[in-house]
Order: structure tokens, then sequence, then C-alpha cells
């Protein structure tokens, strides 16, 4: 017999770092929901985009120490914001050269709207990062050191119980960022001028030009958004993980799943999603060994699709 | 706006070959002929989703055909293309949002909203209704609203009647004539209900595998034996 106190004290401790993990991996999900969700692009570098956001927090606080001067407890964060402009060049630049060439109006109306060029393309982009960063980064683990990430903020439910919760402080914190950062995003897609012109190129591209929307600059900025999300989500990670090149590899599928579960073309949707895989993730860690983790979130995945095959908060917007 | 020996083609396929038509300010045009005789692609070409090979578009004396697509609906062209192609994804209110994407949309807003809402008052009972969700009359009406919101100064019109039952049909011609006729806009419209489109047009064209074949007035026109066998199905066996 397992000791009860025991039990709920792991349930407790599982919550808690799902709550904190799933927000984190619900704005990675969102930057990937913008790009693959919305404006439809199929992406297999956002995991290296990920990666990058971990490296450029790595580069602006430990090796260059140019935000060194903030201190070990904002430092890490305000490196993890900073990566979302820098990855917003990164993204741009990569959908004008590349991208831009099999997506939009230029594949609008197409057979596969593009989608077999980008998964190409993409995926080339995937590996050239992987590997250039493995030469330009090396292959032994780095992290950023914040005292934040072996410290914790202790719960305690009910003073009957010997029950205590912890809540590790980088990864609470991260989790509040990448509240707030979500719900900005959120914000500028809903409700200005430039979120819906974003969502309308992507919607109907030629309609769009007709509006006087410039379609392929729209296009781009949103690419560049949901890449900045992204490097900002891997940003926060690095707060608390050690990570190489191929990190992104683990987080694409997690985004993908997340994506998709919570429903394609909602910002929220995927959120929720990311989310969900995150309390997955952290509740098989109490019955599963390490290496089935990935396994559970996709028998979850599958399940849920089941049930909901437009996702868990999809909406159609086609007449049924 | 003055359109002078246009030529285009797609590929190989010369989709239209010299065609000349102007519309005045403030007239209302109509085009018509059979299917692929090039009319969509008379107003792709206009709006610029579609390169021009030769021949030269005049509006209000600048030349469109070096104008980057995107620039045209600033200067006052609003199309309103075949099928609706309304943003299935955005709330009816959103779609005229983006209608009034222009400078000169902005500005007239709030008046636009109004009139777009008394032209068509449903739009505003869905206003929060995804526009993917509207019948096609109603994602019609969408579609004309939307390109009312820019504050046109040529507003173009193709096929709006496509798939529509008559009743609606009517009700969209009746609310067309009425914004030529109140508000003054400048009316380019495609038409396969002939007589109707037609009937309240200042001036009409026949348009036969790529070439005007045929100009004149709305009694012109409805004279002319060809027009009345091929179009209006009147006419001696
Ligand atoms: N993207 C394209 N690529 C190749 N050919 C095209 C393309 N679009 C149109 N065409 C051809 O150009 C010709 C004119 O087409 P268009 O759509 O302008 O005709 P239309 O007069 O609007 O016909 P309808 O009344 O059926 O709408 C047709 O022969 C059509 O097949
Ligand atoms: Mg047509």
């Amino acid at each position: 017999m397992i000791d009860t106190t025991v039990l709920i004290e792991n349930v407790l401790n599982a919550l808690a770092a799902g709550i904190t993990i799933g927000c984190i991996y619900g704005l990675m999900c969102v930057g990937l929901g913008l790009i693959f969700g919305i404006m439809k692009v199929v992406n297999f570098a956002q995991g290296e985009l990920l990666m990058l956001g971990m490296y450029v927090v790595v580069y602006l606080f430990s090796v260059w120490g140019l935000l060194a001067f903030l201190g070990p407890y904002y430092g890490p964060f305000v490196a993890a914001l900073a990566a979302g402009p820098v990855l917003f060049v990164g993204g741009s630049l990569l959908h004008k050269f590349l991208i831009s060439r099999v997506s939009g109006l230029r594949t609008s109306g197409s057979l596969d709207e593009g989608h077999f060029g980008q998964l190409i393309i993409t995926l080339g982009v995937s590996l050239i990062l992987q590997n250039g960063g493995l030469i330009v980064f090396g292959s032994t683990p780095v992290g950023v050191r914040t005292p934040l990430s072996s410290r914790a903020w202790e719960f305690i439910p009910s003073e009957a119980w010997d029950v205590s919760v912890f809540f590790n402080k980088a990864r609470t914190i991260s989790a509040g960022v990448a509240i707030v950062v979500a719900i900005l995003l959120y914000v500028l897609l809903e409700y200005t001028r430039l979120g819906k012109s974003l969502r309308a190129a992507a919607d109907n591209p030629t309609a769009a030009s007709y509006m006087g929307i410039d379609v392929e600059k729209a296009h781009r900025t949103a690419f560049g958004i949901g890449a900045g999300i992204t490097a900002i989500a891997g940003g926060l990670i690095a707060t608390y993980l050690s990570f190489t090149p191929f990190v992104g590899v683990d987080f694409v599928i997690i985004m993908y799943s997340g994506v998709v579960l919570g429903g394609m073309g909602s910002i929220m949707g995927a959120f929720w999603g990311g989310l969900t895989v995150g309390f997955v993730q952290q509740f098989s860690a109490l019955v599963l060994p390490p290496q089935l983790q990935n396994a559970a979130i996709f028998v979850v995945f599958l399940m849920i699709l089941l049930l909901r095959p437009q996702g868990l908060f999809g909406r159609s917007a086609e007449r049924a | 706006m003055e359109i002078q020996g246009l030529t285009v083609a797609y590929g190989g396929l010369v989709a239209l070959r010299d065609v000349s038509i102007t519309v005045g300010e403030g007239q209302f045009v109509t085009v018509v002929g059979p299917n692929g005789a090039g009319k969509s692609t008379l107003f792709k070409t206009i709006s610029g989703s579609v390169p021009a090979r030769g021949g030269d578009i005049r509006f209000f004396g600048e030349s469109l055909l070096t104008m980057p697509v995107a620039r045209r609906a600033h200067l006052g062209i609003a199309h309103v293309p075949e099928g609706r192609q309304v943003f299935k994804s955005l709330t009816v209110r959103e779609n005229l949002e983006m209608g009034a994407y222009t400078e000169a949309g902005r500005k007239n807003w709030e008046a636009s909203l109004k009139r777009i809402h008394m032209l068509f008052p449903i739009l505003e009972e869905r206003a929060l209704q995804l526009a993917g969700t509207l019948s096609g009359g109603e994602q019609q009406m969408v579609a004309i609203g939307r390109g009312l919101a820019s504050a046109p100064r040529l507003l173009m019109l193709d096929e709006p009647s496509m798939g529509l039952a008559p009743a609606i049909t009517d009700l969209i011609f009746e609310r067309i004539s009425q914004i030529h006729r109140e508000d003054g806009v400048t009316i380019l419209l495609v038409e396969q209900r002939v007589a109707e489109a037609l009937e309240l047009s200042d001036h009409g064209y026949v348009l036969e595998t790529g070439s005007v074949v045929m100009d004149g007035s709305y009694r012109t026109l409805m004279q002319d034996d060809r027009v009345r066998r091929a179009y209006l199905g009147i006419g001696e066996e």
C-alpha cells in the first residue's frame, strides 16, 4: 500500500509542475498556432526557432554578458523577452527569402496550397540550424544560471496534513511571463487593426489584397511574430533546463500536439493545448518511466481527437 | 477610368485582346458576356491580381499597371470578387472593418457603417457571427458591404447574383442601384442576368472570347438582334 499522504503530495506537486510548465508550453504553442494554425504554413523548423531563442538567452546573459548587469534574478527573464525581437527579425528574414516562395499569394489556390514545398524547405532549414548550431554552439549542454531554478515556494494546503507543494521559482516566474505575453498577443490579434489585417491576409490572401492590405508584408510579420513568441518561450525554458542544439526535436512534437489539440486557428486554443500537454507530461511522470512520457502525450492526443476532431477549442468557420 | 487596348494572357492563352472600356465618373457600366469571355480577368487586371501584357488602364489620370496591388485599393478601387470571397474566419463586423482598411475608409467609417446597415440590416444583426457561417445571400451582402466600407470611387461587382435565389437577386440589384443613385458611387458590374443588369446601367459592353464585340446604351443593346437572341433568348427561331 502506498501511503495516501505521499500519494496526495505527489499528485499535488505534479499539478503544480503541470500548471507552470504547461503555461510555458502554452506560449510555445501559441507561436506555432499563429504560423501553422492561422497562417496555415507547415513549419518543421519551429523547434529550432525555440532552440535559437534559448541560445539568445545564453549569449545575452552568460556568454557575452550584455544583460548580466541586471543580475541573476531579472537578467535571464529580460534576456528571454529579448529573444522575441531577435527571432522576430530572424523569422521575418527566413520568411522573406524562403517561406514566401512556397506560401501566401504565390500558392493560394494551388492544389496543395504550398504545403509540400513548405515541408521540404522547413525540414531543410531545421537540419541546417541543428547542425549549424552544433558547429557554432558546440554539443556541450548549456543553461542559464539563475539561483531561482533551484529554489521553490512552498505551499502548505492544510495544517492537518503533512503535505507541501513546491512551486519552482524559475518556472513559476516563467509561467507568469508566458501568460502575460500570450494575452498581449491575443489582444493584438483580436482587437487591433494590425492583428485583424494579419488574420484577413491569412484567411483569404487574394481578397485581402483587394482591401489594400500588403499581403506579403502581413504574412512576413505574422511569421516573424510566431517565431518571436516561440523564441520567448524557449528563452523561458532555458532558465530551468540545460540543452544542446538538438533540443528542438523534442519540443516540436509538443508544439504540434498542442496546436492540433487546442484546435487549429485559435490562439487561445493553442495555449490550452500546450497547457494540456504540460499536464499530461507531468502526470505521466508519476506512473511512467521518462522514456514513455512523450508516448503518453500521444495517447492522450489521440484520445482527445477521437472524441473532438476539431480540437478542444476549435470552431468551424465553414457552414456544416 | 479609361481602359485602352488592354491585353491579358495566362501563359499562352490570351484572355483579353485589345479591350477598350471607358467608365465615366458617376456612371453605371455593365459588362456582359458568356462564360470564359474574360470578364473576371478584366476585373482582376484592374485590381491588380493578374498582370497585363499590353495596353493601359488609367484611373483619374494615374496609370494603374505599374502600381502594386495593395496600392490600388487606396486609390479608391473596390473589387467585390466573383464567389464573394469573404473572410470566413472573421466576424461580419471584422469583414467590414477590413473593407475600411484604406485611409478613406477609415475616415468615413462611422458613416459607411451606418449606410451599410441601412442597406443590409441583417449585417447589423449578425455583426458578431463568423462570415463563413452565413448563407450565400448574406455573404454576398458582406462582400458588397465590405466594398462599400472603403468609401470607393469605383465599385466593381463581379456576378453578385451568382448562386442566389431570384428574390435575393432582386434585392441585391435594388441595393446596387441605390448605391449608385443615392451615394453617387461609380459602378462597374459584370452580370449573367443580362436584362436586369443592362436596365440599371448607363452603358453596356458585350465581351466575347476576350474582345469587346459591341457596346452602347441600354436601349441600343436591347434593340440589337444579336444581343436579344444570345443573351435574352428572344427573337426569331
Ligand atoms: N488563372 C488562370 N490560369 C489560366 N487560365 C485562366 C486563369 N483564369 C482564367 N483563365 C482563362 O481565361 C479565360 C477567361 O476567364 P474569366 O474567368 O475571366 O472568364 P469570365 O468571363 O469571368 O467567365 P465566367 O462568366 O464563367 O465567370 C477562360 O478561358 C479561363 O479558362
Ligand atoms: Mg467570371
